[in-house]
């Protein structure tokens, strides 16, 4: 047994908590192959990588956010207000839609703002400032509208359903945008600013690195970025609701935390997060396929965040 | 108490003694202007009916209050109290919802209680989990067994005598009440008066696990749906002055801060507002008792 955990804690040390994640997705994907002949098929992958497009968004902006330190619980209120707003503003029409999506992505950043503002200047934990700010989005959305609104022109599903070099139009965007963050969060001093304040904020100001910036920049992304997630949710739901973004507050940072960033800040990073995604994902496609409800989706969530959580905080311990 | 001991390590300036003062009863004056202005603008607040109805709200809000403020002076958080009430009223009404089967229901909650606290308990000392991430990790496990145990819908009966805690009157006071009162002096008495409590205030390892399941072992005197208690109970111990760094505030802050919550909800109602500024108001509400709170102690 002690062997076991040693080896176990050995193979899950720094990259090697991305190993098991991807050990995990092929133990999954044998599963599924096992279970079901549809599972390999090509309609099946794209399936998976079209549902998974708005929680990978949610988790790109969180996973910012939770480099810093912090945690943004307006997400799944955002992504609400912003899906019935989308919908209600255009209403099917296609001039309309484009003002529909500027206000919304202005809306996101500047409800990102808001966030950063309160923790900075109120002092207060970003856990408290966005559980408030997204009680307070949820009332603003349930007193614009408590019922499906609005709707979108028929080109709008494109964003959901159609496909750009043979790879869903979502999925592009994902692995693109993706790709850029990674290179921002490693290549440029700014993204690196991230990476330091959350792992000492106080030693990282003493240098002079600009931390108000840096959270100013963080929470308007994560606000943005749920804005994008909207988006893509009505374009595949066809309308605009107030309870579309509901669970993504919460399933947002399960992706994060399978994906090796540490809730205390300073580690971690989004390729871990897109594999913790994908997981996700790809688990829940499975469980389909077994015909269990999707309420073992949320059994399955609750395990896989217990099993990572346990992994990765015995690894900080010792790194 | 012991806040004040800690506090006094400060210089002891005249200013500095207004601020403790405005930190300490400040809140005591928000709820008494509240109650005031909401009483001149809808004489209907102050009808015994009302009241008696802001009490039964009160009740089961406040016993969870109770166990979030234990854990949060030990600088936890819990998001889990909702999901545990919610499953054990599903496990209460699975019964056949006869009295002879009360024993065996709060039985089946406590155990549920227990056990979550203590998963909780184990994660976070054991392998140094976030109580965050702890309790939002058993609150979505919960959760999921929940409803695919119940296939979504809950059905069956409470035995009725928990239907007589969870709602009845006795002389205009409601049952929970009293329940809310026992509680509140058996757990002021073991904070204030008792090692463990003390040790609670200085925030160690284990107490984190006894606070934890102290709020499972609370959680489940609400028989019905504990939906928005994790925000609700957050935002009355904030409000009451239990800071989320741990060490300072006591649960009857946290009651007040519940008492402040249930009569602003009846006022949004009484008054006519739509029933969605609730929401809003409990937003600013939390944000800006956070940020009072922030200032006092600096």
């Amino acid at each position: 047994m002690t062997t076991m955990t040693s080896t176990f804690n050995y193979l899950t040390k720094r990259q090697g908590g991305l190993l098991t994640v991807i050990g995990l997705m092929v133990l999954l994907a044998i599963i599924g192959i096992i279970v079901s002949d549809r599972f390999s098929t090509l309609s099946n992958v794209t399936n998976i990588l079209e549902q998974s497009t708005a929680l990978a968004l949610v988790s790109l902006g969180q996973t910012l956010v939770i480099i810093t330190g912090g945690i943004d619980l307006s997400i799944g209120s955002m992504v609400s207000l912003a899906s019935v707003l989308l919908s209600g503003i255009t209403n099917g029409g296609t001039g309309m839609m484009w003002v529909a999506i500027a206000v919304v992505l202005g809306l996101g950043i500047l409800i990102g703002l808001i966030n950063a503002s309160a923790t900075i200047w109120l002092g207060v934990h970003p856990l408290i400032v966005t559980l408030g700010v997204g009680a307070i989005l949820q009332g603003v959305t349930l007193l614009y509208t408590q019922a499906p609104i609005g709707k979108m022109p028929l080109s709008f599903g494109y964003l959901a359903y159609g496909r750009f070099l043979g790879i869903p139009v979502g999925a592009f965007f994902v692995i693109l945008i993706f790709a850029a963050t990674a290179w921002f969060l490693h290549k440029v001093p700014f993204g690196r600013y991230i990476y330091a304040i959350g792992d000492d904020s106080v030693g990282a100001q003493l240098m002079g690195l600009p931390r108000k910036n840096v959270l100013y920049f963080v929470y308007a992304f994560c606000g943005l970025t749920s804005a994008v997630a909207a988006i893509f949710l009505v374009a595949r739901l066809g309308v605009g609701q107030p309870y579309t973004g509901q669970n993504y507050t919460l399933t947002s940072i399960t992706p994060v935390v399978v994906g090796g960033t540490l809730l205390s800040g300073g580690r971690g990073g989004v390729v871990g997060t897109l594999l913790g995604v994908y997981l996700v994902s790809l688990l829940n496609n499975l469980l389909n396929f077994l015909d269990l409800s999707t309420h073992f989706q949320l059994i399955a969530q609750g395990l896989i965040v217990i099993i990572a959580v346990s992994v990765y905080v015995e690894n900080k311990r010792k790194a | 108490m012991m806040s004040q001991s800690v506090d006094s390590s400060a210089p002891s300036q005249q200013s500095t003694r207004a601020k403790d003062i405005a930190r300490d009863y400040g809140i005591h004056l928000v709820l008494l202007v509240l109650i005031v202005i909401t009483a001149l603008i809808s004489p209907q607040f102050l009808a015994s009916r009302n009241i008696s109805n802001m009490l039964l709200q009160a009740a089961p809000l406040g016993i969870v209050v109770i166990g979030q403020v234990l854990v949060i002076l030990v600088r936890g958080l819990d998001l889990s109290v909702a999901s545990v009430m919610a499953t054990a009223a599903v496990v209460a009404t699975s019964f056949n919802g006869q009295d002879s089967d009360a024993l065996a229901v709060f039985a089946v909650a406590i155990a549920i209680g227990l056990a979550t606290g203590l998963v909780n308990g184990l994660l976070i000392t054991k392998r140094s989990v976030s109580p965050f991430l702890a309790t939002l990790a058993t609150l979505t496990l919960l959760q999921g067994m929940r409803f695919a145990y119940t296939q979504g819908a809950p059905s069956g009966n409470v035995p009725p005598i928990y239907r007589v805690l969870g709602s009845q009157l006795y002389y205009g006071v409601p049952f929970n009440m009293i329940i809310l009162a026992a509680l509140t002096i058996v757990f002021s008495l073991l904070l204030h008066k008792s090692t463990f409590g003390r040790r609670i205030y200085i925030t160690g390892g284990n107490p984190v696990t006894a606070g934890l399941i102290l709020s499972g072992f609370v959680g489940i005197v609400d028989n019905w749906v504990g939906r928005g208690f994790e925000l609700d109970s957050i935002v009355a111990a904030v409000m009451g002055g239990v800071a989320l760094s741990g060490g300072r505030g006591s649960i009857i802050g946290g009651l007040l801060g519940t008492a402040i919550l249930v009569v602003v909800f009846n006022a949004v109602l009484m008054i006519g507002f739509p029933v969605q500024l609730q929401f809003i108001i409990k937003g600013l509400v939390i944000i800006i008792a956070a940020a009072f709170y922030v200032r006092k102690s600096n």
